[in-house]
C-alpha cells in the first residue's frame, strides 16, 4: 500500500468528475460508505434498505458531482452528502415500504413523522461520525505503511496513555526512537486525512 | 552518544518524519532526541498540530462515540462496505441512455407510463430500476435491456421472445411479468416490486441458513421452476441473486427468467462487463452443451449446497478454473462444512449434484414434491416419514449405473470388472450379508421395485439366480454398489475420498 502523494490530498472530490477514475471513486466509498450506511441507520432505515440507499446517494454524486464542484459557494463535500443522504432516506422511508404484506409502510412514515426536527443535531452527529470513520480508515492505511513497532509506539503513547520511557522498554527502543515512531505515525495520519477535508 | 554534537534544528527533524519508516533513524539525531526536551516537542508540532493529535485520540482511542445506538461492529463484521463497488460510469451513462427527464424533481427519470425512482442493479443484461405506475398505482420493478445491446437485433429480440415466454408462466413462486414493451429505443419488461432481500444477500448477511429454512426456499424454487419447465422454459440461471425472500411471509420467488439465454450473445462479450458468476453453471452448461430443464436442477442444487454450507460448491480463482472443478470434481460433503444437518440432505445435494444429467431427479415437480415430504418429516417427525429418495445413498438404477460406467474411460472398467463380479457373488453366492431388519424393513417398497427394474436392464437372466434372497438384501446391495460408483468417481476425479469416520 502505497500513501498518496500530497499533492493530490485537495483533488480527491475533483478526480470524482471522471466517472472512470475508480481509484478515486473507490476511495471515496471506503470512507463515505459506511458514514452513509450508518446515517441512514439512523434514520430507522433497516440494514438492507441502508444499502440501497449508499448506492443511491453514490449514484446521485455520480450524476451531479460536477455541477456541485461547478457552483462557487459550494460548502464541504461531506455537508452536500448529508443532503443527499437525507432526501434519499426520506424518500426510501415513504416510497419503499419495507415489509410487504403484513408489516405496512405505515411503520416507515410513522418513524419518519416521529423524529423530531433532526437537522441540527444530526449534522453534528455526521460531522462526529465522519471523523470517526476518516480517521479509522486512515489508521488503517498509515498502519499498514510503516513498521509494527513504529505503529505501537504512536499507540501506546498517545492512545494508551502509557509514558514514552515505559513504552520505550516495553518494545525494546530507544526513548529517541520512540518519540520519532510516534511523530511519524501522527505525520502520516494527517495527511491521509486531509485528503477528505475538502476546501470550500 | 554526545546529544549536544548536533544543534538544535527543524531541518533533520523534519527529514526524520518524512524518511521511510522501514530504513534506520540517523542514530545520532535518535540519540539527540533521547535527551533533547526541545527536539521532541518541536518535531511533534511539525508532525501535526496539537489540534490533530488530539482529534487523533479522540477518534481512535477505545472510548470514541459517534451515531447512539448504532453498533460500528455489526457493520463491520457483514462487510457489506466491501461490495459498495459502485460499476458507477456504467451504471451511470445506462441510466442516461434510458431515462427521459424525471416528472418530479426526486426522481431518477421517466420510461414509458413509469416514474423511476432508483436503481435496484444492474449487470452486463441491462439495469434494473425501482419504478412506480402512475396509472395503476402501484411500485414496479423495470428491468431495460442495456442500451448497447438494444441495438443489437438479435439480442433484442431474444430479449422479447424470452420475456414474453417468462409472461406465460404465472405461479406464487415465480416473478410475474406484468408488461413487456419492445417497440421503444430501450426495450424493458415490467414486474412487481417485491419487498425483500436475494437469496444471495441473505447468505452473505447470515451464512448458512436453517434446515427448515433451506428446505422451505428450495421447495418453493423447485416449484416455481417446474411450472417454467411446464411451459417449456429452461431458466439457465438458476442462482441465489435470481431467488427473491419477500419480507414478512415465508414466500421465495424465481425470477429472471430465460433472460440468461442471451448471455449467450456473442456480443455480450464486448461490453466489458465481467460476465458474472459462473459457480452454479451445470457441467453441461460449463461445456457448452445443449441444456435442458435437467440443467436448472443442478443449479438448483448447487443453490441448496450453498444455502447449506454458506458458500457455492465450486469455487476457484478464475471463471474458467470454475468452470473446470463443476465439470471434473466433486465437492467436499456438505456435512464435513455443516455437521449439524442431517445426512439425508447431504444425500439430495448430491443427486442433484450429479454431473450427468440422467442421474439427477428426473424433474423439478419431483424435487419439489420430494422436499415437501422432508419438510413435513422435519417439523412433523413422528407422524411424518423421510421419503424414499432420501433414504439411499443415491437413487440405484442398474442402467444408470451402466451408462455411468460406460461414460467412464478404461481405468475405471478395470475396476468395474471386479466389481461385476461382486455383483454376480451377490446374486449367485451364499448369503454372507446379515440383514438389519429395522433398517431395511423402510426400504422394502422401492427396493422390490428396483430389483424388477435391474432384472430387465442390466442383470442377465440366469436361472441360478436365487429368487428368494430378500428384496431387502439386493437393495442392501444395490446402496454398496452405488457407493462404490460413487468412489470410483471420486477416484477419477482425484477428490480426496470423504473420511469414513464422519459417516454415521
Amino acid at each position: 500500500m502505497s500513501l498518496s502523494p500530497p499533492d493530490t490530498r485537495f483533488s480527491l472530490i475533483l478526480r470524482l468528475r471522471d466517472v472512470a477514475d475508480h481509484a478515486a471513486w473507490d476511495e471515496v466509498l471506503e470512507v463515505y460508505g459506511p458514514l452513509v450506511f450508518r446515517c441512514a441507520r439512523q434514520r430507522g432505515l433497516q440494514a438492507a434498505d441502508a444499502e440501497d440507499v449508499v448506492q443511491e446517494v453514490f449514484s446521485a454524486v455520480a450524476r451531479s458531482v460536477e455541477q456541485w464542484l461547478n457552483q462557487a459557494q459550494r460548502g464541504r463535500f461531506r455537508s452536500w452528502l448529508l443532503g443527499i443522504t437525507r432526501n434519499i432516506a426520506i424518500n426510501v422511508l415513504t416510497r419503499a415500504p419495507r415489509g410487504g404484506v403484513g408489516h405496512g409502510g405505515d411503520v416507515g412514515l410513522a418513524e419518519l413523522t416521529a423524529m423530531p426536527d433532526p437537522d441540527g443535531v444530526n449534522s453534528r452527529l455526521f460531522d462526529r461520525e465522519f471523523e470517526w470513520q476518516v480517521y479509522h480508515w486512515a489508521a488503517s492505511r498509515v498502519r499498514d505503511s510503516v513498521k509494527a513497532v513504529t505503529w505501537e509506539a504512536f499507540h501506546l503513547t498517545h492512545l494508551e496513555g502509557l509514558t514514552a520511557q515505559e513504552t520505550a522498554d516495553r518494545l525494546g527502543i530507544s526513548l529517541g526512537n520512540v518519540y520519532i515512531a510516534r511523530s511519524r505515525v501522527m505525520s502520516r495520519l494527517k495527511e491521509v486525512v486531509r485528503q477528505f477535508e475538502v476546501t470550500e | 552518544m554526545r546529544p549536544r554534537d548536533i544543534a538544535c534544528s527543524d531541518e533533520p527533524l523534519f527529514e526524520l518524519l518524512r524518511q521511510d519508516d522501514h530504513a534506520e533513524a540517523p542514530a545520532e539525531i535518535a540519540h539527540h532526541l533521547d535527551t533533547c526536551e526541545r527536539c521532541r516537542s518541536r518535531m511533534e508540532v511539525l508532525a501535526a498540530e496539537p489540534a490533530d493529535w488530539e482529534r487523533a485520540r479522540a477518534t481512535l482511542s477505545a472510548a470514541a462515540t459517534g451515531f447512539p445506538g448504532e453498533s460500528r461492529a455489526m457493520f463491520d463484521r457483514v462487510g457489506t462496505w466491501k461490495t459498495w463497488k459502485l460499476p458507477t460510469s456504467s451504471v451511470d451513462s445506462m441510466v442516461r441512455q434510458v431515462l427521459l427527464e424525471p416528472s418530479h424533481p426526486e426522481m431518477l427519470g421517466r420510461i414509458g407510463r413509469y416514474d423511476v425512482e432508483r436503481v435496484i442493479g444492474a449487470g452486463g443484461m441491462g439495469i434494473v430500476f425501482k419504478a412506480f405506475d402512475t396509472e395503476l398505482n402501484r411500485p414496479v420493478a423495470i428491468k431495460v435491456l442495456a442500451p448497447n445491446l438494444a441495438g443489437n437485433g438479435s439480442a433484442r429480440q431474444r430479449f422479447a421472445r424470452e420475456a414474453r415466454a417468462a409472461a406465460a408462466v404465472v405461479h406464487e413462486h415465480v416473478v410475474a411479468i406484468h408488461n413487456v414493451e419492445t417497440g421503444g429505443p430501450a426495450p424493458f419488461l415490467v414486474m412487481p416490486y417485491v419487498a425483500g432481500e436475494s437469496l444471495q444477500q441473505r447468505i452473505d448477511r447470515e451464512g448458512p441458513l436453517g434446515l427448515k429454512e433451506i428446505l422451505r426456499i428450495s421447495m418453493q424454487t423447485a416449484a416455481g421452476l417446474a411450472a417454467a419447465h411446464a411451459q417449456g422454459l429452461v431458466h439457465r440461471d438458476v442462482k441465489p441473486s435470481n431467488i427473491l425472500l419477500e419480507d414478512g411471509v415465508d414466500r421465495a420467488l424465481l425470477t429472471d427468467f430465460g433472460l440468461a439465454q442471451a448471455n449467450d450473445d456473442a456480443s455480450l462479450t464486448h461490453t466489458g462487463f465481467h460476465p458474472g458468476t459462473p459457480q452454479y453453471m451445470s457441467p453441461e452448461q460449463a461445456r457448452g452443451d445443449a441444456v435442458d430443464a435437467r440443467s436448472d436442477l443442478f443449479s438448483l442444487g448447487s443453490v441448496m449446497y450453498a444455502m447449506a454450507a454458506g458458500r457455492p460448491p465450486f469455487r476457484a480463482e478464475t471463471s474458467l478454473a470454475v468452470l473446470r472443478r463443476i465439470t471434473d470434481t466433486e465437492p467436499r460433503p456438505i456435512r464435513e462444512i455443516n455437521p449439524e444437518l442431517p445426512d439425508w440432505l447431504g444425500k439430495v445435494i448430491s443427486h442433484l449434484l450429479a454431473k450427468s444429467p440422467g442421474r439427477r431427479f428426473s424433474s423439478a415437480a419431483e424435487l419439489a414434491a420430494t422436499l415437501e415430504q422432508c419438510l413435513a418429516h422435519v417439523q412433523h417427525p413422528t407422524s411424518s416419514r423421510l421419503p424414499e429418495t432420501c433414504r439411499t445413498a443415491t437413487k440405484f438404477s442398474g442402467k444408470g449405473l451402466l451408462r455411468a460406467l460406460q461414460e467412464r474411460k478404461t481405468a475405471v472398467l478395470a475396476i468395474a470388472v471386479p466389481l461385476a463380479a461382486a455383483v454376480a457373488f451377490a446374486f449367485l453366492g451364499p448369503r454372507t450379508r446379515p440383514l438389519d431388519p429395522s433398517d431395511r424393513a423402510l426400504n422394502q417398497p422401492s427396493a422390490r421395485g428396483n430389483s424388477d427394474r435391474n432384472d430387465e436392464t442390466s442383470t442377465p437372466s440366469s436361472p441360478s439366480i436365487d429368487w428368494n434372497h430378500s428384496a431387502a438384501e439386493i437393495q442392501s446391495f444395490a446402496d454398496d454398489l452405488a457407493r462404490d460408483a460413487k468412489r470410483i468417481e471420486q477416484l477419477w476425479d482425484e477428490e480426496p475420498l470423504p473420511s469414513q469416520g464422519v459417516r454415521p
